[in-house]
C-alpha cells in the first residue's frame, strides 16, 4: 500500500514538474520525465504493477491541464509499455527503459496519427522522433538511478529479501 | 511474478478501458461523462502547477538569463537600430493614426480595436512534437474566460482558449498544427488562412499562411493580421499575427502559400491576455464601402500639404462625398459640424433626383 502511494506521489510530482518547469525551460528539447518515471517504476515492479502504473500515469498525463489531445491516448500507450517493460526489465532495467524511451515517442505519434491528428507527418516524425529519443536517452540513466537507488536503499535497510539477483531488481518485484 | 494469466488479463482489461476512453472522448467530447472528470483533474493539477510555477520561477529566470547572455550584446545593437527605425515609423503612424481615427468615426467602426482583456500568467506548457502545443494560464471562468476566446500577447496573437476551468484555462497555441485562424494581408486586405506548423515550423515557430487568391502578390515582410470570426469567436479581428518570411508559389496552384514568423515569441510565453469582450460591432470588411477615387485623390493632396491641415482635408473629403452620394454615410459626424451642411446635401440629393 505504502509502495503504491509513493509511486503515485512520484508520478504526480513528475507530471507537475514536467509541464511547469522542464517543458518551459527546455522547450522542444525537454526529455519526457513522466514517461521515464513510469517505465522505470514498471521495470522495478513487474508486469502487472507496470500495466497498472502505466494506465494510471498515462490517464493522469491525459488529464494534466494544458492538454488538447484525445483522452486515453497516453493511458493506452503507457499501459502497454508498462506491461512490456515490466516483463522484460527484470534483468536489465536500464537497458529496457532506454530502449522503450527511444521507441515511445514514435508510438505516441503513431497513435496520434491513427486518431487523425493533423500534425503527424513523416517529415515531422523524421525530425522530432530522433530528437525526442536522444533527449529521453540522456535523461534515462539519471531517472533509473534515482528511482532504483531509492528501492535499493530501502532493501538494505530492510535487510531480508535479497536473493542476489542484482542490486536493483530483486526488491519490489513481488505482489503487485 | 512472471508473465502470468492474471497479468495478461489485467493488461487486457486496462488496454480495453483506454480504448473505451478514447472512443468516448472522440465521440462525445468532454460532455456530461468526462466533463466532471476533467474539471476535478484540472482543479487539482492547476493548483499544483500554480505552486510549482511560483516555486521554480527563480530557476527559470536564472536559466533564461544565462541563455540570453551571449545574445545580449547583439540584442542591444539590434534594439538601438530598431528604436531608430520605430521612431521614424511612429512619426508617420501619428499621421496615419489621425486619418484612421477619422475614418473609423465616419464608418461607425469606432469599436475596432477596443477589446476588454484579462491578463493572465502562463503556468504550464506542453508541446509534444506534432501532437499539440498548449499552455495553461491562471485565469478561468471566474475571471470571465470561456472556451473559444482569443488570447493575445503584447506582440500579437497567441491562440485560443479550448477549455476553461474555475481558475485556469487551456490555450491552444497558434503553432499547434490543429489550430488555424482566418487572416489577411495588412494593407491589401487579401484573405487567407494562417495555421500552425508545429514541429515543421522549425526553431522560429513559423506558421503557414495560405492566400486564397493566387494572383495577388505576396510581399516578403508583409504583415498578417487576424481576419476575425463571426461574433468574434474564436478570433477577434485586427490582431497582428506575423511577418511573411518565405513565399512558396507553385504555378497552377489555386492558393499561394507563405511562411510567416509570428510576432509572439512562442518559446518564452509568460504574460498573455484573454479577450473577454470583443468590440460591440462586428468590424467586418464587407461593410466598408469603396473609397471613391476623387475623394482619395483629394485626401492624398490634402495630406501632402501637411497633417496639420486636417481640418481642410476633412472639408475637401466631405465635399467630395456629398457630391457622390448625397451625404449618406454621414451618420457619425459630430452634429454641430453636420448641421450647416445639411442644406447642401439636400440640394445635392435633389439634383441627383432631377437627373
Amino acid at each position: 500500500m505504502f509502495r503504491n502511494l509513493t509511486a503515485a506521489l512520484i508520478i504526480f510530482t513528475a507530471l507537475v514538474l514536467q509541464v511547469s518547469l522542464v517543458n518551459r525551460l527546455l522547450g522542444a528539447y525537454a526529455p519526457d520525465f513522466v514517461l521515464l518515471t513510469v517505465l522505470t517504476l514498471a521495470a522495478l515492479r513487474g508486469p502487472t504493477a507496470g500495466a497498472v502504473i502505466g494506465f494510471c500515469g498515462g490517464l493522469a498525463y491525459d488529464l494534466l491541464p494544458p492538454a488538447s489531445h484525445t483522452l486515453g491516448q497516453y493511458a493506452l500507450l503507457m499501459c502497454a509499455l508498462g506491461f512490456v517493460v515490466g516483463r522484460f526489465g527484470e534483468n536489465a532495467p536500464m537497458l529496457t527503459v532506454a530502449i522503450f524511451a527511444v521507441i515511445a515517442p514514435g508510438l505516441a505519434a503513431g497513435i496520434g496519427a491513427l486518431l487523425g491528428n493533423p500534425g503527424v507527418t513523416w517529415t515531422v516524425l523524421g525530425s522530432a522522433w530522433p530528437r525526442a529519443a536522444v533527449c529521453n536517452l540522456v535523461a534515462a540513466p539519471a531517472m533509473v538511478w534515482l528511482l532504483s537507488g531509492r528501492y535499493r536503499q530501502r532493501r538494505r535497510r530492510g535487510g531480508s529479501g535479497s536473493t542476489g539477483m542484482g542490486p536493483t531488481t530483486s526488491w519490489g518485484r513481488g505482489m503487485a | 511474478m512472471r508473465d502470468t494469466r492474471r497479468a495478461r488479463l489485467a493488461v487486457g482489461l486496462l488496454l480495453a478501458a483506454a480504448l473505451v476512453l478514447i472512443t468516448v472522448d472522440r465521440r462525445v467530447g468532454s460532455g456530461p461523462v468526462l466533463g466532471p472528470v476533467h474539471d476535478v483533474a484540472t482543479g487539482i493539477f492547476s493548483k499544483a502547477e500554480q505552486v510549482s510555477a511560483t516555486v521554480t520561477k527563480p530557476v527559470r529566470d536564472f536559466v533564461g538569463m544565462l541563455r540570453a547572455a551571449p545574445e545580449a550584446k547583439q540584442t542591444i545593437v539590434a534594439l538601438r537600430e530598431e528604436n531608430a527605425k520605430l521612431r521614424t515609423e511612429v512619426a508617420s503612424l501619428r499621421l496615419d493614426g489621425t486619418r484612421a481615427a477619422k475614418l473609423d468615426r465616419m464608418l461607425g467602426l469606432a469599436g475596432l480595436g477596443r477589446y476588454r482583456v484579462v491578463p493572465a500568467q502562463v503556468l504550464a506548457r506542453r508541446d509534444f512534437p506534432g501532437f499539440e502545443d498548449a499552455v495553461e494560464i491562471d485565469a478561468g471562468t471566474n475571471d470571465g474566460v470561456r472556451p473559444d476566446m482569443t488570447v493575445l500577447s503584447g506582440a500579437g496573437l497567441v491562440g485560443r482558449v479550448v477549455r476553461a476551468a474555475a481558475d485556469s484555462a487551456t490555450v491552444a497555441l497558434l503553432t499547434d498544427p490543429a489550430v488555424s485562424a482566418g487572416a489577411r494581408l495588412e494593407g491589401g486586405n487579401q484573405i487567407g488562412v494562417a495555421s500552425g506548423l508545429g514541429e515543421a515550423g522549425g526553431g522560429d515557430n513559423l506558421i503557414k499562411f495560405r492566400l486564397l487568391d493566387s494572383t495577388v502578390p505576396l510581399p516578403l515582410g508583409g504583415r498578417i493580421v487576424s481576419f476575425g470570426s463571426q461574433r468574434s469567436k474564436p478570433y477577434v479581428a485586427g490582431v497582428p499575427i506575423g511577418v511573411i518570411q518565405r513565399v512558396e508559389s507553385l504555378p497552377g496552384d489555386l492558393t499561394k502559400i507563405a511562411y510567416a514568423k509570428p510576432f509572439t515569441d512562442f518559446s518564452s510565453l509568460d504574460v498573455v491576455g484573454v479577450v473577454v469582450q470583443a468590440p460591440k460591432r462586428d468590424p467586418r470588411d464587407s461593410v466598408l464601402p469603396p473609397v471613391p477615387r476623387q475623394a482619395k485623390q483629394a485626401r492624398e493632396r490634402a495630406d501632402e500639404r501637411s497633417g496639420r491641415d486636417d481640418e481642410e482635408a476633412d472639408e475637401a473629403r466631405d465635399r467630395m462625398e456629398e457630391g457622390r452620394a448625397g451625404a449618406a454615410p454621414g451618420g457619425h459626424r459630430s452634429r454641430a459640424r453636420e448641421a450647416p451642411r445639411r442644406p447642401a446635401a439636400a440640394r445635392a440629393a435633389r439634383g441627383d433626383g432631377r437627373n
